[in-house]
Parts: C-alpha cells; structure tokens; sequence
C-alpha cells in the first residue's frame, strides 16, 4: 500500500508538472486523467491482473497487480492537485527562475515540488481512503480468480475469517483493528504529513475569515480537522477536471485514443498470458451482439441501482451535512466520528451486513447498503464543506431578518450547499460503479460460492466473467460501462455543474 | 423611552449600549474583546463607530443587532432591552449579503418573508417601493450576479428599508465598493435614512474611513484596539450638506484622528 502511495506520488509529481508547463501536454493529459479518474477501475482490474500475472506468473505478480491497481486509484487525484499547484505558481517565481537562469531540474526540485506540497498531503488523505477500499477489493478479486499466493493483506484476511466458517472473534478483531489502523494512520501519519506541508505554502490561502472573534475561534479549530481537507479537495479537484475537459476538447480525441490504446494493450496482454490469442478465439458476431445485448441490460438494472442509491444519499446527506455544518458544536464532535466511518472501507464490512436479520438476505438491500456506505460520505462531507464555506454574514441575515427556519433552509442553506452536493454526486456515483462490483456478488471464497449476488447488474456480470476467464463478456461489459460513465459525464453531469455553480456559487 | 441622561441636544434616546463587555474564550483564557463599552444614538442621528481594524467595531454592531449576546451589560432599543434579532432593528452589511439565486425583488421580499400582517401582494408591493426609493426600478427581476456592486448594495439597503425597521445598522456599507459608487452611494444614504418619510429614527454606522465617518456621523464613538474601550465621542456639530474640501471639514478629520492614534 506504501509502495503504492509512493509510486502514486511520483507519477502524480511528474505528470501534474509536465500538465501545468507544457500546454501541449495539459491539453491531453487532463481529459485522459479524467477519463482515468471516472471510469470504474475495478473494472478494469480483471485485465491488470491477467496481463501482469501472465508475465511475472508468481508471488511477484500478483502483488504487482495488486499495487498497480492501488496506484491507479490512487495517483489521478494527487496528480490534478500537483498541476492545480503548479498552475498557481505566480509568474513572478517563473520569472525569477529565468533570471537567475535555473536549469530544469533545478525548478522542479526548488519550486514546483515546494510548492505542491500542501496539495499533495491533502489529496494524499482523500486517496488513501480510496486506496484502502480498493485494497480490500483488489486482494479479494485477485484471490477469487487464480488463488493467486498473496499471503497476507486485509483483503486476505477478510476472506479468511469470512468464509465459512465465520469467525467472529477474528473477524471482529480485523475490523478494531483496521479502524485502529486507520485512526493511527489518518490522524497521525497524514494529519502531520499535511501540517508539515503547510510551511511550503506560496501564500495566504484564503481561510474562513470571521469578523467576530467568537466565530473565528472556531474556524481555527475546524480548519485544522482533517474532514476539511478531505473534502475541499475532492470536491474541487472533480470539478475542475470536469471543466477541464470542457477547456481541452482538442486534446481530448487523443486522450481517448491513448486510454484505448492502454486499455487493448492490456487485453491483448492479458489475452496472449492466458494462451487465447489465436484468430480463432475471436467470436463471431452474433455471439458478439448476443453478448452486448446481455451487457446493455445488466448496465440498465445497474444504472437504476446506481442512481437510486445516490438519490438516497443526497436525501439523507444534504440535511444531515447542512445541519452538522451549522452546528459548531456538533461539527465538531461529528465530523471526526464520521471520518472514521467513511475510512472503513465497505467491503470489509460486507460480510457482516449479510449476517443482518432479513435484510442480509435481500441481495437487493445488502447491494444498497454497501453502495451506500461506499459513497455516502462524498456526499455528506462535500455538503458540509460547502456550508461551512458560508460567510458568517450569510449564516447571520436569516436571523437579522427573523426569517423562519425552514424559509431560511430554503432560501439560503440548502442553496448555498448545491454546488457542493453536485460535486459530491458526481464522485458518489463513480464511486458507486466501482463499488457495484463487490455490492452485486460477493464470492470471497471460490469453493463456498457467493454470500451475496443480485438477480441481474453489470457488477455481477463482470465479476462472474473474470472468475470464469470470460474475456469476451469482460471486455464487452468494461467498455460498454465505461462509454456509458464518461459520455454522462461529459453531458449530463458538466451540464449540470456549469449551471448550479454559475447560479448557487456565493460571490460577494 | 430611556430617560437616562438628560442630554440637553437631540431627543429621545433611541439606541443604548450600556456597559457592554464581550469576552470570547481560546484555549480556556477569557479574553476580552469589548470593555465597558458604552454609547448612545438619539432621534434623527446617525452615530458613527470606529476604531483600529479588528478592534470589535462590528461585534459591537452585531451585539446591538441581537446577533451576539454580550458577556456583561445590555443594549436597549426604544426603551426594551435586546436579547435576539428584532424586527425593528435592521442590517446592511459590507459585503451585501444577497442571496445569488434570487433576483432583487426576491431578495427584498426575502427580508419581508416573516411578515405575518401582510398579504403576498402587499409584500412586492413594499418591496417594489424600497427598490425603487434605493434607485433601482427597472432592476426587479435581475439576479445579483448581473448588478454592480453599487446596485448589489441598493439591493441590500432596499431590503433593510422595506422592513420599515426603527433602527438601521450599516456595517461599513461603501467599503467593498469603488471610490466614485462609493462617494455617490454615500450622497443618498443620508437623506434617504434620516428624513420624516421613512420609519428609521436611528442609524448606526461602523466605518474606518474617517473622511466617510464626518461626511455623514452627527456623532462619533471611538474605540481603542484590542480590548476596545470607547476613547472618546465627537459631536460633529457641522451643517449640511458639508463640504469636503473645506478648511472645516478637514480640522474634524483631524480631531478623530487625534483620538484614534
């Protein structure tokens, strides 16, 4: 995991310098972050492992597998906060390299990484709860398709205690001490990673300013909660990705050309390690359509899932963010419990939702459930930041002019989070079709078959396509998913964004 | 009516802070923002408070609003003692505070909402007649996004005026605005506040700007920097309209900068 997050860093220091200096480069390597970025990398996951495992096929590749998917969840986020970084630089710096005549890596090792620093340490904590889900996901695929020898790991761990027989004890233990870990981790680790990072900053970031001190007391102490960080940034960062693509439309025919052409290089890899590359392994076409047709309906059963979900979560997380935000006392109590929370990744949690009375054996309901708690809190944390990016005046005019609280709700709070919550959503539900794959059908162990499955989704079909080494269906279900996920982004949800945040934006 | 003191000047006490103290606590030390603060505003004044930036002028604006309680002491408003936002009692702020997705007539309405005595159509009635006395007819169904900041700032004295409040708290209402808006909109505000059409008696004003402040204060509170104490008040015993390039005007100037340094 480490390993991964240092891999991360440095390709996101890479990438995001070359974006932000050269305008070549940004004009195709942001829409291709993007694209990276929404589309669901459990899918592509089966391909990773088949095509490293084919090459190194031991110990070596699985875990090799394992990190590169890690990293690819991982890296996208940290490499649009080093461009943002860079890209904010004042030209004052750039000129006073050229005076004084500094040679490349002399910028890039005395300004630019100094300078994306503090970006780095915030997106670093958004990625590693990412990371974290994907690990236990990822351990728990890899294991499910070859048996492949990773010996240890949460993900392996969970399926050990999981499958039956059940042990409790155990499995308990791993859940204390993964939110242990976690705490350990997030609290201590990342938190002083970020303070440390602050001193790196070019300038006064504008913060929360209050006039009355009482109020400023209190932004001194949120703005120092980690929950802040981790929202701001993921919010800000997919927007500004959303509208980046929208900036570089040029660049974006290459962007999906470059991602394509990763994305057959895999498979062709993939195909060649498994032995199934041969003229005649190519199926014909109307076992083809056949395939698509079966394809095109789990996405429809999916997509309905995907979006009741979200919609439940924008029901419960806007009030529930809007109040916590409004509440000092209650913000801070709250937000660092629901920190913990969201950290624990869904997966691990799986198992025991099934152990629910009634509910655990709706498939229907446990898939809800694990969606939920796998995006929820982009929701309820992006909802939050946005109230709490109010000014204090704002808060204050429903009460200078006796205004009720519900038209006060209506009128200025619930606005004031929409921008907020649009980004939430548009991270909720990528995240969502990733987390559709373990929610559909959850088979931890290959000779107990599945605890949980759903009727019908494209989750269960790509999950069922790679234990079978179906690189047919595979391939079919991964890109039909993916086209549908970045053509709605580029419609629907830019659309959408542009609008709120031209209107629901406070500017003074 | 508070027959505190019998000043001699103006007439009834409108405004009265009285002995007001504010402590606000960090890292568990009480520490003071406001001492013994006190001041009044009389019908027909406009009473203006300042002091060095991020002495507690606004807090103690806010506190007059009802927005803060204060640690000690009490504000009363037309002989009632202010213990929460009242509707007599009316706000505009420095940086407008207009909600970006209402158009201005909503916004003024926004402001009338809890209104309970007025039917809907009586309400864009009132808010209709404050835009348009703010100068901004024509202007009802734009969004804020769309107005300068001189409009933006009508909006918001549009939607203080329609609450008919008696007094009126102008928390350094010209200072996000250009120079020239700035100068013009400070031409307006007095007459429209203080003249026998409107419902204001009282405006209180916080300013740093003391060129702004003799402008328009008939009387100023100065307070000290951190914790604010009143250092002194200046009755600006100068007719109207007054001019700012006269020898006059510049020697006020001078006698609130003496008590401000």
């Amino acid at each position: 995991m480490i390993l991964a997050l240092g891999l991360s860093i440095i390709f996101a220091l890479i990438v995001g310098i070359w974006a932000a200096r050269s305008k070549k480069a940004e004009s195709v390597i942001l829409p291709l972050l993007d694209i990276f970025q929404s589309v669901p990398v459990l899918g592509f996951f089966p391909f990773v492992i088949a095509a490293v495992y084919g090459v190194f096929p031991d110990f070596i590749g699985a875990n090799l597998a394992v990190i590169i998917l890690i990293f690819t969840s991982m890296s996208w986020n940290i490499a649009f906060g080093v461009y943002e970084a860079v890209k904010a630089i004042p030209q004052d710096y750039f000129d006073l390299l050229d005076v004084a005549r500094a040679g490349t890596w002399q910028r890039i090792r005395s300004i630019y990484i100094p300078a994306s620093m503090s970006r780095v340490a915030y997106n670093t904590q958004i990625s590693w709860a990412v990371g974290l889900f994907f690990l236990v996901a990822s351990e728990i695929i890899s294991l499910g398709t070859k048996n492949v020898p990773i010996q240890y790991g949460i993900g392996v761990a969970v399926e050990q205690f999981t499958g039956p027989p059940f042990e409790y004890g155990n499995y308990v233990l791993l859940v204390v001490g993964i939110i242990g870990a976690v705490i350990v981790w997030r609290f201590l680790f990342l938190r002083e990673f970020a303070l440390w990072s602050e001193r790196f900053k070019m300038m006064e970031e504008p913060r929360e300013t209050h006039r009355d001190p009482i109020m400023r007391a209190y932004s001194w102490v949120s703005a120092r909660s980690v929950s802040k960080l981790f929202l701001l940034t993921q919010g800000r960062g997919v927007t500004r990705f959303t509208s980046a693509i929208s900036r570089f439309s040029r660049g974006l025919k290459y962007a999906v050309a470059i991602f394509a052409a990763i994305f057959l290089g895999l498979i062709l890899v993939a195909a060649a390690s498994s032995g199934t590359l041969y003229l005649g392994a190519i199926p014909s076409l109307q076992s083809m359509a056949a395939t698509e047709s079966s394809v095109l309906v789990a996405l429809a059963y999916s997509f309905v899932r995907v979006w009741y979900v979200v919609a439940i979560c924008i029901a419960v997380g806007l009030p529930m963010g809007v109040a916590i935000s409004l509440n000092f006392k209650l913000y801070d109590t709250v937000s660092p419990l629901l920190e913990v929370i969201s950290s624990i990744p869904a997966p691990i949690l799986l198992p025991l939702i099934v152990l629910i009375p009634v509910i655990g054996h709706e498939p229907e309901a446990v898939a809800g459930i694990v969606i939920f708690l796998s995006i929820f809190w982009y929701i309820v944390f992006n909802v939050m930041a946005g109230v709490r990016t109010i000014p204090g005046d704002l808060k204050d005019l429903p009460h200078v002019f006796g205004v009720g609280r519900l038209s006060a709700w209506r009128n200025v709070y619930v606005p004031s989070a929409l921008a907020a919550l649009v980004t939430g959503a548009i991270t909720a539900v990528g995240g969502a079709w990733n987390a559709l794959i373990i929610a559909e059908y959850f088979q931890p162990n290959p000779s107990q078959g599945p605890i949980t499955q759903v009727g019908i989704g494209i989750g269960k079909t790509i999950t069922i396509a790679t234990d079978s080494g179906n690189l047919e269906v595979l391939f079919f279900a991964v890109v039909s998913m993916t086209i549908l996920i970045v053509a709605f982004n580029l419609t629907v949800w830019r659309r959408l964004y542009h609008n709120v945040t031209k209107r629901y934006t406070y500017n003074r | 009516m508070s027959q505190q003191q019998a000043q001699p000047l103006a007439g009834t006490t409108i405004v009265a802070v009285e002995h007001v103290n504010l402590d606000y606590h960090k890292e568990r030390e009480p520490l003071p923002v406001l001492v013994d603060v006190s001041m009044t505003a009389k019908r027909d004044e406009l009473v203006a408070i300042t002091g060095p930036s991020g002495c507690g002028k606004s807090t103690l604006l806010r506190i007059v609003a009802g927005l803060i309680r204060p640690s000690a002491g009490k504000v009363m408003v037309l002989g009632s003692e202010v213990k929460g936002p009242r509707a007599d009692v009316s706000m505009v702020f420095q940086n407008f505070v207009l909600l970006p997705w209402r158009t201005a007539l909503e916004n003024v309405l926004f402001g009338l909402s809890p209104r309970k005595d007025l039917t809907e159509e009586q309400k864009r009635e009132k808010a209709k007649a404050a835009l348009e006395v703010a100068g901004l007819s024509g202007f009802e169904d734009v969004y804020p996004g769309e107005l300068s900041g001189g409009m933006k700032q009508r909006v918001g004295v549009a939607r203080a005026l329609a609450t008919e409040p008696r007094v009126m708290l102008l928390d350094e209402p010209f200072s996000s605005l250009d120079d020239l808006t700035a100068e013009r909109l400070r031409k307006e505000t007095y007459t429209l506040l203080i003249n026998p059409q409107t419902s204001v008696q009282s405006v209180i004003l916080v300013s740093h700007n003391v060129e702004e402040i003799i402008e328009l204060a008939d009387k100023v509170v100065v307070l000290s920097g951190r914790p604010a104490r009143v250092v002194g008040e200046v009755e600006v015993k100068m007719p109207r309209p007054r001019n700012k390039k006269s020898e006059e005007f510049f020697q006020w100037v001078d006698k609130v900068y003496t008590l401000l340094s």
